[in-house]
């Protein structure tokens, strides 16, 4: 018995620690880098929002891709603490429907206007993002990049939006808008 | 009987996890490098650092080097609370609500007195201090790692808010903006699985 008992304590010794962080750091950061890029209907806002700040000017050019990034990252904390949202799918599509038609139509509201737009939006492709964190992921590696991925997506979006310096590459900015906002169409027509 | 009670209890305390308050030696370094390392790979750390250190470079010139000063000082006192055996509960918690306001004054990018900028910073070198409990086994081997994370925790800050000042100074500094919506989007995604775990 005396051996038992000293077996279980060694054993009690050797128990592994709970540990104050889990999960793999770098399958974390490529988990979310990697989410809106392989989500059609993300990119297809993520750069409409780009294309739009592009179009804008300053100080639009700028704000759209801080306030985006800012509200996702609560619509994020609600999908992560299970707090449902209806439609969050049909609202994704219907971002790319809704700002590829402001590119398309080279619409110019104010800016406090343009950002609550890109703002609303937001809430759904955060919280898609947020629901998603797979379980045992390290959850800063993946946060920061699904939020690093999602700008550089926006960046993207500028960078062609720049063309919209020249008449043919206005042309061609507003013809992506068209583009995003018929795609937009297809993820909701499957959404619903 | 008497034994078996024993040896019960000892197979209860063997499945007992022990606290999740310290953390393990960044990449299973130990000692001084360890500690050097260990404000860069515990992301609370990292995000409250980056956005107090871009916060003040975003501010420079017309902030001098006090906020900077004040958080070396603060982190060197929290980590002699550690070292003299006390724990203070939700430093971690503490550092991303910093990261997350002050990543949101990075954004807003507007001028602000200095003395906010020594507030945040004495907060943020405190909570690094204070959520830097090492897990390790000897004394000397503690008092080493708590060495290295004065000096990595400084050389963080002081690296982050020379990067900070050049950031701003390019394309009318929004790149620093944009760094900081990042980062307090990120702290707001941690805090929020925080709470769930």
């Amino acid at each position: 018995m005396l051996r038992l008992v000293l077996g279980v304590g060694l054993a009690a010794l050797i128990a592994s620690p709970a540990l104050a962080h889990t999960g793999d750091l770098a399958g974390g950061f490529a988990s979310g880098f990697l989410h809106p890029l392989f989500g059609p209907d993300h990119v297809a806002a993520m750069v409409a929002v780009g294309l739009w700040g592009a179009f804008l000017g300053p100080p639009a050019i700028y704000s759209l891709p801080v306030v985006f990034p800012l509200v996702m990252a609560l619509g994020g904390a609600l999908g992560i603490l299970g707090v449902p949202l209806p439609g969050v799918e049909a609202g994704v599509a219907a971002s790319a429907i809704a700002l590829g038609l402001m590119v398309a139509l080279g619409a110019r509201p104010q800016l406090w206007i343009a950002a609550v737009l890109v703002g609303l939006f937001a809430i759904f492709h955060g919280h898609a993002h947020g629901a998603e964190l797979p379980a045992g992921a390290d959850a800063a590696a993946y946060s920061a990049g699904f939020v690093i991925a999602t700008g550089l997506l926006h960046i993207a979006g500028i960078a062609f939006g720049l063309l919209a310096r020249w008449r043919a590459g206005r042309l061609a900015v507003r013809a992506a808008g068209g583009a995003i906002m018929l795609a937009g169409v297809v993820f909701l027509s499957r959404a619903v | 009987m008497r034994a078996a009670r024993v040896a019960a209890l000892a197979a209860a305390l063997a499945t007992m996890p022990t606290a999740a308050l310290a953390h393990p030696p960044p990449l299973g370094i130990p000692g001084f490098f360890g500690g050097l390392l260990h404000p860069a790979f515990v992301p609370a750390h990292l995000l409250a650092i980056c956005a107090v250190g871009l916060w003040i470079g975003q501010q420079m010139p017309a902030w001098g080097r006090a906020a900077p000063a004040t958080f070396i000082l603060a982190l060197l006192a929290g980590l002699g609370v550690i070292a003299l055996g006390r724990v203070p509960p939700f430093a971690s918690e503490a550092l991303l609500l910093v990261a997350m306001a002050v990543g949101l004054l990075v954004a807003w990018a507007r001028s602000l007195p200095e003395s906010a900028g020594c507030v945040f910073a004495a907060l943020t070198g405190l909570a690094v201090g204070f959520d830097s409990p090492p897990e390790v086994v000897s004394l000397r081997e503690a008092n080493l790692m708590l060495l290295g994370t004065g000096f990595g925790g400084s050389l963080l800050m002081v690296a982050t808010v020379e990067a900070g000042s050049r950031l701003a100074r390019l394309w009318h500094g929004v790149a620093v903006r944009v760094l900081g919506s990042w980062i307090a989007a990120i702290a707001v995604l941690v805090f929020a699985v925080q709470l769930t775990r």
